[in-house]
């Protein structure tokens, strides 16, 4: 072993744990990974069914559950970037001119980081373990045992998480690009969802085969048993043994892994790729060929020497008159910024596959029978606000952190900062291209909607109602998470601890909504209490959604507002400022106006008629 | 012109960047030289409204920058020492972009500034192409252009040449000699002696965080007149030189050390011949002076 330690994949191996010690990003995960186990251990379906916590089927529903919800995106963030980090921080030439071999510096980067993330997991498993000594009343628990825990845990997460390991680490070690990594990441649930659809057909033991995280096994497993979820004797008695289709499986998979990590070696450059648009680098711009200047001794002479040539062609700079500061210019710097982000949020490659995808995913189940709930176009808008609203957030989340950082990535911060504009043009202009995006994305499914409406015959079609009900709940709700985000990038300084966080809030809530706890109060993209009845005003419930919209543009504003207060480019000291209240002064009357607001809506949500 | 007094910066790991400076800098190009860690930047950042400093004041014709930033970046023409830009814009709407934001809202107004720019940093032919395309010298120059949007009073260069080539810092000297206005301000940060001697009519040499000197580049130059010494010596008899003059360079070549001494008092031997000063032998023995009164 020690001798291991000692080849270059030893040395790599152990700087890429020692450099992920360094980083925030793994103490996040153990901790998130720890609360979710005592979440799933205290509040989950054991509890409710009374199925022992330490059964079979319950580690086995943990594991795969575990397997599919945040953990493929933690995966993206550790797997993805370990080379392409070493190209961005400039250290590449000094390890790849050193005598590492190809394989023994990637398998040492991909192992190190696999090692990292099977600690994080490892937690979630280690915490199930550990519950096994508490047992409150009313809780079952077996005798307490290891084997199964270690068993389920090795080949249902840690396998499936090394094949996604290694293809996100081959997709982001050849394309360099960390946003391509994340963005399949995100791609992962649309499509995982839309292949065990499409498997669904299939016998279960090609099922079972083909599926990547073996989340259909444990109900394969269950209703081969005829074991039903509320009779929690036969479900405490399933046992799951590895047969030749799981085994099948898991092989499969990690030849899938080993293949990816071989094209990897195969296809892996030591240098930068070269972009086609770096061919410019070779035009000679200057026109004329310029000259060193240099004295006789051969040290640059002290005074410039008049070139035979101009350099450039002597051009007056015309003098312009900069407008004064007020409204007028204030608009215009946000036109221009706002029209400089949303062009660069078009050139995002990623948004070219996500937006289809989004579509496809939010639109599918129209395909199948719609029922009209008094209106076919309230159904089908209904249905696609509803399917498209965890797409949008992650994608609102994404691209807000992705727009908040640009500057700082790219650079062009010192310069940007260095201008007349004030903050809220910069920051509004990243605000409303977000709001921007997600708003011709809403119109597309729409439109996809709209069509599919038309061509199934589903008539009347009715374009009030659609825009009715994007403007009531996806618009309202997007703006609400862009300016959360917002506030988040500036308050947290850094961009994958706000994903980190931003996904985690947003799993926690929804699992509590899942679970029935779904107040308007912390619900604010209305996931489950609203009907299109409500919004057409037929069902006496159109006053509290008015409310709530009301709660949440109040929310949405003090977002802005904090976001503004605190935004790291300085303006002014504490309230001195330029004008009667300053840029700082203003942001706290707005947040707190924003605040009085949210709170009346809050406590008009709290009254027992709404 | 510019005038900075008792400039002070402690960094939050209490590095003291910034020790009280003053100083006075008349329009034209002046050049701010120092070693790397000298502070130059620091300062730099504080004159472009980027930094807080801690205690200090810094006046345009008037205006102070600390606590007027809103109205100092109007004023403001800043090329910093590492900067990028969005590099999926063409240079034409980088321009724009920054012209908009500098408050240039009129369209047709814009255009002409737009163009005049472009073709006096040699940059129209490739007014289309995207910025992430453009070569190092490229990217220098269109920052130069979109530091001279509306007339800035005060315009702040940071180590613009560092990582050119000789053709391309050669290129960069002239546009920046050409562009520098009588009206502005320019304040040129840099390491590279040649660089102030080549451009600026007045200079001041930082160390740690405090100015040193400040005079003309020719001043300096002639306060060394006489005193300059040069002679190619065998390596075992530098240490001796070292201790008993003061040395500004030393430079081993073919086994033998060519030595360049600061003596006042005539030849500090007989091999040594009057060498006829620099702006760089101005620079190393006021910076290695500095260190050797602190060694001791």
């Amino acid at each position: 072993m020690s001798s291991l330690t000692r080849t270059p994949f030893g040395a790599v191996f152990r700087t890429e744990v020692l450099l992920n010690t360094k980083r925030v990003v793994p103490y996040v995960m153990m901790a998130l990974f720890g609360v979710n186990a005592w979440l799933w251990w205290a509040r989950g379906a054991a509890t409710h069914y009374g199925w022992a916590t330490n059964g079979d089927f319950f580690i086995m529903r943990n594991f795969t559950g575990f397997s599919f919800l945040t953990l493929p995106l933690f995966t993206a963030v550790l797997m993805g970037d370990p080379v392409i980090r070493d190209f961005r921080v400039g250290v590449n030439p000094l390890i790849l001119s050193k005598p590492v071999g190809r394989a023994a510096y990637l398998l040492g980067k991909f192992f190190g980081n696999y090692f990292v993330l099977f600690c994080c997991q490892s937690v979630f498993a280690l915490a199930l373990v550990l519950f096994q000594a508490f047992r409150p009343a009313g809780m079952v628990v077996l005798p307490a045992r290891l084997t199964p825990f270690v068993l389920h845990y090795l080949l249902l997460v840690v396998v499936s998480h090394m094949v996604l390991g290694a293809v996100y680490f081959t997709v982001g070690t050849l394309t360099r690009s960390p946003k391509l990594v994340y963005g399949l990441g995100v791609l992962f649930y649309p499509v995982y969802i839309t292949s065990m659809i499409l498997l669904k057909p299939l016998p279960t033991n090609w099922r079972i085969r083909l599926d990547p995280l073996l989340t259909v096994w444990p109900g394969i497993v269950q209703q081969s048993h005829g074991a039903e979820w509320e009779n929690a004797a036969s479900i405490n008695q399933l046992t799951f043994n590895y047969d030749s289709d799981v085994i099948i499986n898991r092989v499969l998979f990690l030849l899938i892994a080993a293949l990816s990590l071989t094209i990897l070696y195969f296809r892996f450059t030591r240098s930068e790729p070269t972009r086609a648009d770096g061919a410019v680098t070779l035009l000679d711009l200057s026109g004329e060929r310029e000259t060193v200047f240099a004295g006789e001794d051969g040290r640059q002479s002290e005074s410039p020497i008049e070139p035979s040539h101009p350099l450039a062609r002597r051009v007056d700079i015309p003098v312009v008159r900069p407008a004064e500061e007020g409204a007028g210019t204030y608009l215009s710097q946000l036109v221009a910024a706002l029209g400089v982000e949303f062009r660069l949020l078009r050139a995002e490659r990623g948004l070219i596959m996500l937006a289809p995808l989004a579509v496809a995913f939010s639109t599918l189940e129209l395909l199948f029978r719609v029922d009209p709930e008094g209106s076919y176009s309230g159904a089908y808008a209904s249905g696609t606000a509803k399917t498209s609203l965890l797409f949008l957030i992650a994608l609102v989340v994404f691209y807000t952190g992705e727009a908040m950082h640009r500057d700082r990535e790219v650079r062009i911060e010192p310069v940007l900062w260095s201008v007349p504009a004030p903050n809220f043009v910069l920051l509004l202009s990243k605000f409303f291209a977000t709001l921007l995006m997600s708003v011709s994305l809403i119109a597309l499914i729409g439109l996809t909607a709209f069509a599919i409406q038309l061509l199934k015959r589903d008539t009347p079609v009715e374009v009030f109602a659609y825009l009715t009900v994007y403007a009531w709940i996806p618009l309202p709700s997007v703006a609400l998470v862009a300016a959360l985000s917002i506030a988040l990038n500036v308050l947290l300084r850094d961009k994958y601890v706000t994903y980190a966080l931003s996904f985690a809030v947003v799993g926690g809530l929804f699992y509590l909504y899942t679970q029935g706890y779904n107040h308007w109060l912390y619900n604010p993209v209305l996931h489950g209490l609203w009907s299109y009845a409500d919004l057409a005003g037929t069902s006496g419930a159109h006053t509290p959604i008015l409310t709530h919209r009301v709660y949440c543009l109040a929310i949405t504003c003090m977002s802005l507002g904090l976001a503004h207060l605190y935004f790291p480019r300085r303006l002014e000291r504490g309230l001195e400022g330029e004008g009667p209240l300053g840029s700082n002064g203003w942001s706290i009357l707005v947040t707190c106006v924003a605040l009085v607001v949210a709170v009346i809506a809050g406590v008009l949500l709290l009254l027992p008629q709404v | 012109m510019l005038k900075i007094k008792g400039l002070k910066k402690t960094y939050g790991n209490q590095i003291r960047a910034l020790k009280g400076i003053d100083l006075e800098v008349p329009k034209g190009m002046f050049g701010l030289l120092g070693p790397n860690g000298a502070g130059k930047t620091t300062l730099m950042k504080i004159l472009a409204t980027l930094l807080e400093p801690d205690e200090g004041v810094v006046e345009l014709g008037g205006l102070n920058l600390v606590a007027q930033k809103g109205k100092a970046r109007r004023a403001l023409g800043y090329l910093p020492q590492e900067f990028g830009f969005y590099p999926t814009l063409t240079a034409e709407q980088t321009l724009d972009y920054f012209c908009r934001l500098k408050g240039v809202t009129d369209a047709r107004e814009r255009r002409s500034l737009i163009d005049a720019l472009l073709e006096r940093v040699n940059l129209t032919s490739a007014r289309g192409q995207r910025v992430g395309g453009y070569s190092g010298g490229m990217r220098q120059r269109l920052g130069i252009a979109q530091a001279l949007i509306g007339q800035p009073q005060l315009i702040i260069v940071d180590e613009p040449t560092a990582g050119l080539d000789p053709e391309e810092r050669v290129r960069f000297h002239n546009l920046l000699s050409e562009t520098a206005g009588e009206n502005a301000v320019v304040v040129l940060s840099t390491h590279i002696v040649s660089d102030v001697s080549n451009l600026c009519s007045r200079m001041a040499v930082i160390r740690q965080g405090e100015i040193l000197a400040s005079s003309t580049p020719a001043e300096a130059v002639r306060r060394l007149d006489g005193s300059v010494w040069e002679a190619s010596v065998p390596r075992e008899s530098v240490a001796a030189f070292k201790s008993r003059f003061k040395v500004i360079s030393s430079q081993t070549f073919d086994g033998r050390v060519r030595l360049r001494v600061l003596a006042d008092g005539g030849a500090p031997g007989d091999e040594f011949n009057h060498a006829t000063p620099t702006l760089e032998d101005y620079y190393l023995s006021l910076v290695s002076s500095t260190a050797e009164g602190r060694r001791g």
